[in-house]
């Protein structure tokens, strides 16, 4: 085992460094409301400058063939920085997805336009009356039609739904098993609606009126379709508790820095032991936190239940630590905490909007009992 | 960044698993199962010694040359991983991490000579004298004091959670020199006969219905020079440096397992509503969040093992262990005390075996409510929670 940064990933965390000191600071955060679509698309074009798209992208198809772990640690760094674009979106969930197309070309042209930048993807799998996608057969439904299918129904809480160029739309086919379809946004008989999320990110609701569609737009079905689909899941919540990660160590460092500057009672805060043990705790969940991130990034290529037991303990804890250590980060602030003017508000509301995605606290301590016991009463 | 293990681990761990399986008496092991304490009984310890000697595995983190197995970190971890598994008794602390390494580092070739030998094969019942009534987390506090008079020392004072001191053999005790310095400088270790005239040990009748922590009375106690352990006034450097060799112990890692492993095993034993305890919704959530905590108590071990370099420094790292590592300690009992409900409530006499627990009570029950109790007291000794907090938010934060 060896958990220090590869060479590799080392300048991934430099790169990363010097663009998050130049273009996210507090004001570029709180600006990031003002862009509809959450794409913030110079940001994106310096992504795509980096190689930062084409990172775990194939080779053959434009990208640079790097590991899913160089992709998590740079997750970490967008984090830190409060990076919300599309990263899991579109290059961990739309590069995984987007590879298992079967056509050759068709494939290498998606995946080539998520490395250049002008592919963005999102997952609409989310249906109304459900949770993290629990509702079992999806009621959106992908009838045979022509030479392709038409799907019908609706998608809710599409994660970066309003910026997407192709959207990933899970239906139930014909023969009553998932089918996965990549579907070019706008397509004739599509509406969406788009709104703002907490943490600056987008979100958007998909309806769908009989989208016509080719046999190519099938990226998979049945039992592929599922086992894909979960990979995916599994990846993505990984790269996004590895931003929760980075998340948290920033929000301890900002919290570390104001109570050593703020002064009451004649002295600065942070000599009381009382928030001082509340920092050293908040160092422990962080700790163990990035732990975990590791303990679930392990088991990557695990069978699949091991797999999910591993990921649903990590995002379980992450998700614990996430809490713990955002609210004490308001707290440490006072009043300054529940402001839009201090960054630890900022990462209050992103380290939410990661606990919740891909499944809360209370989904992944499910999951886990379920691997631990079979199922409950 | 990689996870993989280092080859010939998996087949290592068998080595272990068959040998305890082949070696570990039953009932050596019945009283590591039922056991309500935080240590196991000398007889015992002494005897898996024994046991264990050929294989040269008493002394496996010692330097190779001294008796020591050579093995990796990683394969440390996976021996004594295996070993708590099984519920062999713990090999011994003393000689593997406390008076064994301050010999071998620090001690004069006459003490390593003498002693060293008798180490390694675990034949010494060692206590430690460190804690004194006004000297707990404080230890640089501490005034138990060492006279030179006539070539002697003559040790004057009070130890306090001796552990194990009523059958000791010889003390491994912190005393103070020179009480004309700053206290950490005027602190050395000296080796006591616990023979030695004047001394008194009386046994502290615990929470958990025990008496191995001991008050030790020194009273005008001579002690040969000679037993000084190497120079004076430096026996807080030496107790420092030992600790930094001690990255991981504190974590209970091993021992955390095990006990998640009967937790586990006791809801699924135990009843709710006609049902086992661990198809319930409610109790199950809380045990999958136990569990979520030990996985990362266990790779946060790995990754000091593995030598991770960490912005805020390794002592940090370690620091988050001790902490966790108490906390789990607490969380896990607690949770087999839950899980059995009132029937908790039975008081078992601390050595009471699965035979005693009665005739219509599961032998599982036996000192669960014990050992719950007295771990309490880990999140108290070794430098409690709080001053543990002190130290992080210091080392980690600079504040």
């Amino acid at each position: 085992m060896d958990f220090n940064y590869s060479e590799m990933q080392q300048m991934l965390v430099d790169s990363a460094t010097k663009l998050v000191a130049d273009t996210y600071t507090l004001e570029d955060v709180r600006n990031q409301r003002t862009i509809a679509s959450g794409l913030n698309e110079k940001n994106w074009a310096q992504f795509a400058e980096l190689g930062w798209l084409a990172l775990p992208l194939p080779e053959e198809a434009g990208g640079l063939g790097c590991s899913f772990e160089d992709a998590v640690v740079l997750s970490t760094m967008l984090g830190r920085a409060l990076a919300v674009e599309p990263y899991v979106s579109t290059v961990v969930i739309g590069g995984h997805l987007l590879a298992a197309i079967a056509d050759e070309d068709a494939r290498n042209a998606l995946l080539g336009g998520i490395a250049s930048g002008e592919v963005l993807v999102a997952l609409a799998h989310g249906e109304p009356g459900e949770r993290y996608g629990d509702g079992g057969t999806r009621k959106t439904m992908a009838k045979a039609s022509g030479n392709g299918f038409a799907l019908t129904g609706n998608k809710m809480l599409v994660f970066d739904g309003p910026s997407a160029t192709h959207f990933v739309v899970s239906a139930t086919l014909d023969d009553g098993s998932l089918g996965l379809f990549a579907v070019p946004a706008g397509t004739a008989g599509m509406t969406s609606e788009n709104y703002p999320l907490v943490d600056g990110a987008a979100g958007a609701d998909l309806m769908l009126d009989g989208v016509q569609v080719d046999a190519g737009a099938l990226i998979a079905s049945g039992a592929d379709a599922e086992a894909l689909l979960a990979e995916t899941n599994d990846r993505a919540t990984i790269a996004l508790m590895a931003q929760a990660v980075g998340s948290m160590e920033a929000c301890n460092e900002v919290c570390a820095a104001y109570i050593k500057e703020r002064k009451q009672f004649g002295q600065p805060i942070g000599k009381f032991q009382a928030l001082q043990h509340i920092m050293a705790e908040m160092f422990v969940s962080t700790h163990q936190a990035r732990s975990m991130l590791y303990y679930a990034l392990a088991h990557l290529n695990a069978a699949p239940a091991e797999r999910e037991a591993a990921v649903s303990s990590a995002k379980l804890l992450v998700g614990e630590s996430a809490q713990f250590v955002s609210r004490s980060g308001i707290q440490l602030h006072g009043g300054y905490g529940v402001t839009d003017e201090y960054i630890v508000s900022h990462h209050y509301r992103r380290l939410l909007s990661l606990e919740k995605q891909f499944g809360d606290i209370d989904h992944h301590a499910r999951r886990l009992a379920l691997h631990m016991f079979g199922p409950a009463n | 960044m990689h996870f993989e293990s280092e080859p010939g681990l998996e087949e290592f761990r068998q080595e272990v698993r068959d040998f305890v399986r082949d070696n570990l008496p039953e009932d050596m092991k019945a009283r590591q199962v039922y056991s309500g304490s935080m240590f196991s009984n000398h007889d015992d310890d002494q005897a898996w010694s024994k046991i264990v000697e050929p294989k040269g595995w008493g002394t496996y983190t010692w330097p190779v040359e001294l008796g020591g197995c050579g093995w990796s970190a990683m394969k440390q971890f996976a021996f004594e991983d295996e070993l708590y598994k099984a519920y062999a008794p713990p090999l011994s602390f003393n000689t593997l991490h406390m008076i064994g390494p301050v010999l071998y580092k620090f001690g004069s070739p006459e003490l390593q000579e003498r002693f060293l030998p008798m180490i390694r094969k675990n034949e010494i019942r060692w206590c430690q004298g460190f804690s004194e009534p006004g000297s707990g987390s404080d230890l640089a506090s501490l005034r138990t004091r060492a006279d030179l008079v006539d070539g002697k020392y003559v040790v004057n004072g009070q130890k306090i959670w001796t552990s194990g001191a009523y059958d000791a053999n010889w003390c491994f005790c912190l005393v103070k020199t020179d009480t004309t310095c700053k206290p950490q400088k005027g602190m050395s270790f000296l080796l006591i006969d616990m023979t030695s005239p004047g001394i008194t040990v009386r046994t502290i009748p615990q929470i958990n219905n025990e008496k191995h922590l001991c008050e030790v009375f020194f009273d005008n106690v001579e002690v040969p020079v000679a037993n000084l352990i190497g120079e004076a006034g430096l026996g807080w450097t030496y107790a420092k440096k030992l600790l930094e060799g001690e990255r991981t112990t504190s974590s209970y890692i091993f021992w955390n397992k095990r006990e998640m492993r009967r937790v586990i095993a006791l809801a699924n034993a135990e009843a709710l509503n006609g049902n086992p305890v661990a198809k319930d919704p409610a109790f199950r959530m809380k045990l999958a969040r136990i569990q979520a905590e030990l996985t990362a108590l266990e790779w946060s071990v790995l990754r000091v093992l593995a030598n991770e370099t960490f912005p805020q420094g390794t002592p940090a790292a370690a620091s988050v262990l001790k902490v966790r590592g108490s906390d789990l300690q607490q969380w896990v009992t607690e949770a087999q005390v839950d899980l059995i409900g009132d029937k908790a409530l039975r008081s078992y006499p601390i050595d009471s075996l699965g035979s005693d627990a009665g005739t219509l009570w599961p032998e599982h029950v036996v000192n669960r409510t014990n050992m719950s109790m007295i771990a309490r007291a880990a999140t108290i000794y070794g430098g409690s929670k709080q001053v543990q907090r002190n130290i992080l938010a210091a080392t980690a934060f600079g504040l």
